[in-house]
């Protein structure tokens, strides 16, 4: 993996920092593109149970905090010159394509909390939302295969 | 919730008033002492006192018959205010400048036993979730308008509820306990959690008691997106301390690397 005389790079902080911004950008890509943009998620559907309210409440809640601490950690691995960005990659598509299925699984079919578009046949954009999710997801693991190099060895 | 607007009304300003007299005296006295006070500390108590008033003034209190406007009153009061007066350390500049007696009180209360049950995550969660589950999902707030003295006392107890999360989340002050910044984080994530659920229950089963249906819902809207917005900035205060405190380990570290005679890796 590494060259010979170059550190072999410690990537567990990158994935998890690129996580963490994926699962926060597929949440931010939910809230603003589907439900205010397009108006095809609603904000509240009469078939909801308790238990979707609760999985929502907390799933909206630990996606924009996982981006504010991933942007966070992003900025504390720039400053120890530790950053590895392949690894950043790939843990954020995991993240993103992660979010997108459990999303579309769990919270939209499994809870029902509301469905992808209202008025139109579901299943296209049900296998559009959840081969999405794989996509990414597949993605995010083949980058995480690839050699790491961090962007540059630290100073001391 | 209407209150007739009238000269009586003006006396909650009297609050905020007094707490800027006294955070100003105590300003007044490092400065007479010639010791640094950072000015971003008394920024965040002017920011944070003006929210305070702007939501007990008259004008926008009369507007809290309309249940829109009572959200905003709620935000304004016990989130966006607290969020600004932990940042403004006001127990530090208490501890700072009080003479000996009430100092060593204060030092008793903030070492005390209850202080220290109510600083337990396991108590704040519950306590700030319930209260406001009481206030907007059960017919207390109906009976709130029967008694201007309950009505006081819940609003108090939701501010000072609203100020030991904000403290014990981002306070720059001495506290019985220090949460990791992990454990922050979660209790972050469970309030912020259950805010939206709240809110979302509220725009599903408008009680009766707070108005017409489609204002509630409006307001139940205003709740949930007003709160996100300030956990957000919830959310940044907390890495921001997180940032900065392992900044100063890490520059610590450099120096002594640079400084050994023999490289140590």
């Amino acid at each position: 993996m590494a060259e010979p005389g170059e550190r072999p790079a410690r990537t567990g902080r990158s994935v998890l920092t690129g996580v963490l911004i994926g699962i926060g950008a597929a949440g931010f890509v939910d809230e603003t593109v589907f439900h205010q943009l397009l108006h095809w998620h609603h904000f509240y559907d009469r078939g909801t149970s308790a238990a979707g309210l609760v999985s929502d409440g907390l799933f909206h809640a630990f996606s924009w905090t996982a981006v504010v601490v991933g942007l966070f950690l992003l900025a504390d691995l720039h400053r120890r010159r530790a950053t590895v960005p392949v690894r950043v990659w790939a843990g954020g598509l995991i993240g993103a394509g992660g979010f997108q299925l459990y999303d579309g699984l769990v919270q939209h079919k499994l809870f029902g909390l509301h469905q992808v578009r209202y008025g139109v046949d579901l299943l296209p954009y049900d296998l559009a939302w959840d081969v999405a999710g794989v996509v990414l997801l597949l993605a995010g693991l083949a980058l995480s295969r690839r050699p790491a190099r961090q962007i540059a060895a630290p100073p001391w | 919730m209407t209150h007739p607007p009238g000269a009586g009304a003006w006396l909650a300003l009297l609050l905020p008033a007094t707490a800027a007299a006294l955070y100003l005296a105590g300003w007044g006295v490092l400065r007479r002492r010639r010791t640094a006070w950072p000015r971003t500390r008394l920024l965040a108590a002017a920011g944070g006192l003006t929210v305070a008033a702007a939501a007990l003034s008259p004008p926008l209190v009369a507007g809290t018959g309309e249940f829109p406007w009572h959200v905003a009153q709620h935000l304004a009061l016990v989130m966006l205010a607290p969020l600004l007066l932990a940042c403004s350390a006001p127990v530090t500049l208490a501890l700072r400048t009080l003479p000996r007696r009430p100092r060593r009180g204060l030092l008793r209360v903030l070492h005390s036993a209850p202080l220290r049950v109510l600083t337990a995550p396991a108590v704040v969660v519950p306590l700030e979730l319930g209260s406001l589950a009481a206030l907007y999902l059960t017919p207390l707030s109906g009976l709130l308008h029967a008694s201007p003295l309950a009505h006081v006392l819940v609003h108090e107890h939701m501010v000072l509820t609203g100020c030991l999360v904000s403290w014990l989340l981002i306070g720059a002050d001495p506290m019985p306990r220090r949460l990791s910044t992990p454990a922050r984080a979660a209790v972050l994530v469970l309030l912020s959690a259950g805010h939206g659920v709240l809110a979302k229950l509220l725009y599903a089963h408008p009680p009766a008691g707070l108005g017409a249906a489609d204002e509630v819902r409006a307001g139940a809207e205003l709740l949930y997106y007003g709160g996100d917005a300030i956990e957000l900035v919830l959310a940044v205060a907390v890495m921001a301390e997180w940032y900065r405190r392992t900044g100063r380990r890490l520059r610590a570290e450099q120096r002594r690397a640079l400084s050994a005679p023999v490289p140590t890796r």
